[in-house]
């Protein structure tokens, strides 16, 4: 099915305004959601948002998923039905969302060192409240933002982007639209190795193009790196900051052994 | 139930020796396991072996209505079911994180990439349409189930075929096969699965089609779909250890060579079959 | 079919060495990677930053070596003891030391031993051996004791405890060994982050108010009506009675007051990241009774942030 709208018009400009390269705004939230969580996040890129919850490490609920040596990583994803513009109910149960929680778990297993809590579990529950593609993408950022938020110790940031092939232009961080129209491909890379967590694509692509949208999706991952790292030592900040502020004046008693 | 993790020795074993690019059954890094084709007395009946991994795929054919929303186009469907048979590891129940796998592969690279022409399976516009569907059971697993059930079903759809139909206005007939030949489907292309493990030891390069107990040390998996054509249908790596960006490239290249040899193999046994078969019409 | 293997790369995670060990390391040159902790300013980093080249400095908590690269891998202040460098994170779940008092929740009751929430990464355990038993503090624990666990804790119990010891899986060992351990009683709970409650001299602390503060280094307060010191430690030692009852004394209003008020401030000062010691909670008592605050109103955004502004300054 082709839309009538243009993915790429003759000025290079893509349906929303934006140009071939350019990445839809991302605002990322890193406040404590109130639901006694450990970490969370909440980040949008343009208009897909999600919300990650995270939990951990904590006591195992059931005794037989820990291992003696690492932590066992619980992945939960709820996609709410009003999300999309078709209001559709997606249960657990459904194969999709098992897939991409399957998929983020896999993906965070060698990323989080798991072997600092043997026996316990972490807990990272995903709400997605709007989508308009890049639904992966925003998974992965989120959840690593709100990993680092709960000081649980990572090798490296995940970041992944979206990239899809018009005809023989390539375009960044698609929107729901181009995603239904255009071969796309999602990369997560981790930016101090440019090494590769995550490929995926389902749509049929040359070998040639594929190559060039691969590159070019993990030269965007260092730019949303960028981001949520200014996001992330921002928050930080304000965290030490307000610790300072006090800590040292009135902490004539505390005994640091620090 | 989880199965009980291979011990340290045997670990360190298998490790030193990809090292040196050997794999405890002999092979190349990158050689498949002899796939074989064998066809059963039906169309459309095929059980695929790679090692003693054996999946059997089956394909059979209905008259239905359509949905409204898509008049035109024909309905694929698929079922796949691991058995508790095919290893211990699997539950009759609750699907498993690698039966979700499967099945999701499955779809993307049978029914997603548009392997079938839909719309040739269209009888009369928003009345009658073929419904196919296609069955895989995965009989025994000794690693890599995902390629040898992608190959079976696809085999499965080359290998099939459907009674004539004839339409005259709003009448429409089905010739036996005993009447008039019946057709093969007609596909836009045939996507070959392959799958890489590759290791958390970055110094072991990444082999092909791994056995069972590769596939359970790996550090992860990479699955990527394509025809003889370099088109790439999937690329799936869905976490695991990160692999360096030219990494990954290299194994789709050396994709893109075995599937020029894959679809080789098919064709011959197509062929041979196909001239096995006597189909009398009178 | 995808069976994980974690990283295996740093089998001495968790090691982290005296700083007596690094020695050797000591005619490195000095001045190289000073810049990442001047002194006074506190460096934050990021997982994955590039700290310092592990040839000159030894890693600590926080930090992993790759490739002979010190690197960090939560976000938080970079701390550096001589030739340690370990990385703060500044949000985390309670890491337990042995020594340290914490609050925790009994969460299950097994055989000889309970099950504790304290916060961390685990539950932690409280052997049946590790309490005060009736009749006497020095007494050997009788096969009756065993069956009548449930009668000192029982599921739900918030307890007061000190950190004894570690298992061989990192759980930590708790004890009530003492006699101001123990079941907790007359007031309420107040979770903030761990990293606000700094190690002090005392944590148990009386406000002039009435109101007695168990601050639990786990993040988990005691905030109740005040017993004096006498009371709490019994005449003859050891009273069980008083020490496993479940029943609260009387309170009356007032002190109910205070103790809602001192919780209201503990949480306005938690969400502001102000670490919690007995002269902040002083200083906030009064300012609130001095603004004539009501209780409630305290929670309210503006009164909350000029109670922090009001004790930043005063600090």
């Amino acid at each position: 099915m082709s839309s009538r709208i243009e993915i790429l018009n003759a000025g290079g400009y893509r349906s929303d305004g934006r140009r071939q390269y350019e990445l839809r705004t991302i605002s990322i939230d890193l406040s404590p959601r109130g639901s006694g969580a450990d970490g969370s996040a909440t980040l949008s890129h343009g208009l897909t948002q999600v919300s990650v919850c995270v939990f951990g490490p904590r006591e195992a609920k059931m005794r037989s998923q820990t291992f003696h040596d690492r932590a066992n990583i619980n992945v939960e994803i709820g996609i709410a039905a009003f999300s999309s513009s078709e209001r559709r109910k997606r249960g657990r149960g459904d194969k999709r969302v098992l897939e991409l929680s399957h998929t983020l778990k896999a993906t965070f297993e060698p990323v989080i060192q798991t072997s600092l809590y043997p026996r316990s579990q972490i807990d990272i529950y995903i709400q997605v409240l709007q989508q308009d593609g890049g639904l992966l993408q925003a998974c992965v950022n989120a959840t690593t933002l709100a990993l680092i938020n709960a000081g649980i110790p990572l090798y490296d940031f995940v970041c992944a982007v979206t990239g899809g092939v018009h005809s023989t232009s390539p375009l960044l961080d698609l929107t729901l639209l181009e995603e239904n129209d255009l071969p796309n491909v999602t990369v997560a890379v981790m930016p101090r190795t440019g090494k590769v967590a995550l490929v995926t694509m389902e749509t049929r692509l040359h070998v040639d193009r594929f190559e060039e949208i691969f590159r070019l999706a993990g030269e965007a991952g260092k730019v949303i790196h960028g981001e949520m790292k200014r996001a992330v030592k921002e928050r930080t900040q304000d965290l030490v900051n307000a610790m300072q502020s006090v800590g040292k004046a009135a902490g004539t008693e505390v005994v640091d052994e620090y | 139930m989880r199965p009980p993790s291979p011990s340290i020795p045997e670990k360190e074993f298998l490790f030193t020796a990809l090292k040196q690019s050997l794999r405890l059954d002999g092979r190349q890094p990158l050689e498949q396991r002899q796939v074989e084709l064998n066809f059963g007395p039906e169309l459309g009946w095929v059980e695929c072996a790679q090692g003693k991994t054996r999946v059997l795929a089956h394909v059979d054919a209905k008259m239905v209505k359509p949905p409204p929303e898509r008049p035109f186009e024909g309905i694929i469907s698929i079922h796949s079911e691991i058995s508790p048979m095919a290893s211990s590891e699997y539950e009759s129940g609750r699907p498993s994180e690698e039966e979700v796998t499967i099945t999701r592969m499955l779809d993307k690279v049978i029914r997603r990439s548009d392997t079938v022409d839909k719309e040739s399976l269209c009888i009369l516009a928003g009345q009658r349409v073929w419904h196919l569907r296609l069955t895989i059971h995965c009989l025994a697993d000794s690693g890599n189930m995902l390629d040898c059930a992608c190959l079976a079903g696809l085999v499965a759809l080359k290998h099939f075929r459907r009674p004539e139909v004839e339409v005259i206005g709003e009448e429409v007939t089905v010739h036996l096969p005993t009447s008039r030949a019946p057709l093969p489907l007609s596909l836009h292309h045939t996507p070959y699965c392959f799958t890489f493990a590759f290791f958390p030891d970055t110094s072991i390069p990444p082999v092909l089609d791994p056995n069972l107990l590769e596939q359970r040390l790996s550090g992860g998996l990479i699955s990527i779909a394509l025809n003889a054509q370099r088109e790439l249908c999937v690329v799936q790596k869905s976490g695991g250890v990160p692999l360096v960006p030219d990494d990954v490239l290299k194994i789709v290249d050396v994709a893109v060579n075995r599937a020029k040899e894959l679809d080789a193999l098919v064709e011959s046994r197509l062929k041979e079959d196909w001239a096995g078969r006597k189909i009398e019409v009178i | 079919m995808i069976e994980f293997t974690s990283f295996r790369q740093h089998p001495d995670n968790f090691s982290v060495k005296h700083p007596e060990d690094v020695d050797m390391d000591m005619d490195m040159d000095e001045d190289e990677d000073e810049d990442f902790l001047q002194a006074g300013s506190s460096k934050i980093t990021y997982p994955g930053e590039y700290l310092t080249s592990s040839q000159a400095f030894m890693r600590g908590h926080g930090t992993y070596v790759d490739n002979e690269d010190v690197i960090a891998s939560v976000s938080g202040t970079v701390e550096r003891v001589n030739k340690l460098v370990t990385v703060r994170a500044v949000r985390t779940r309670y890491n337990p030391e042995v020594g340290d008092l914490v609050v925790g929740r009994i969460t299950e009751v097994q055989p000889r031993r309970w099950k504790v929430e304290a916060n961390s990464r685990q539950d932690a355990v409280l052997m049946l051996s590790s309490v005060n038993l009736p009749g006497g503090v020095q007494r050997r624990k009788l096969e009756s004791d065993e069956l009548q666990m449930r009668t000192f804790f029982e599921e739900g119990d918030l307890l007061v405890a000190e950190v004894q010891a570690f298992f061989s899986d990192g759980t930590m060992s708790l004890h009530t060994r003492s006699l101001s351990y123990g079941k907790l009683r007359n007031g309420q709970l107040v979770a903030v982050p761990p990293i606000l409650v700094r190690r002090l001299k005392s944590h148990f602390i009386s406000l002039p108010c009435g109101v007695d503060l168990i601050l639990g280094l786990n993040g988990y307060i005691w905030v109740s009506k005040h017993v004096k010191e006498s009371d709490r430690e019994g005449e003859e030692g050891f009273d069980a009675e008083a020490v496993y009852s479940n029943r609260n004394d009387d309170i009356d209003d007032s002190t109910r007051m205070a103790i809602s008020r001192v919780t209201n401030l503990i949480l306005v000062l938690a969400s502001h990241s102000v670490p919690l010691t007995d002269a902040v909670l002083l200083d906030a008592y009064e300012w609130s009774i001095e603004q004539d605050a009501h209780i409630k109103d305290l929670l309210q955004d503006e009164i909350g942030e000029a109670l922090v502004t009001s004790i930043i300054s005063r600090g």
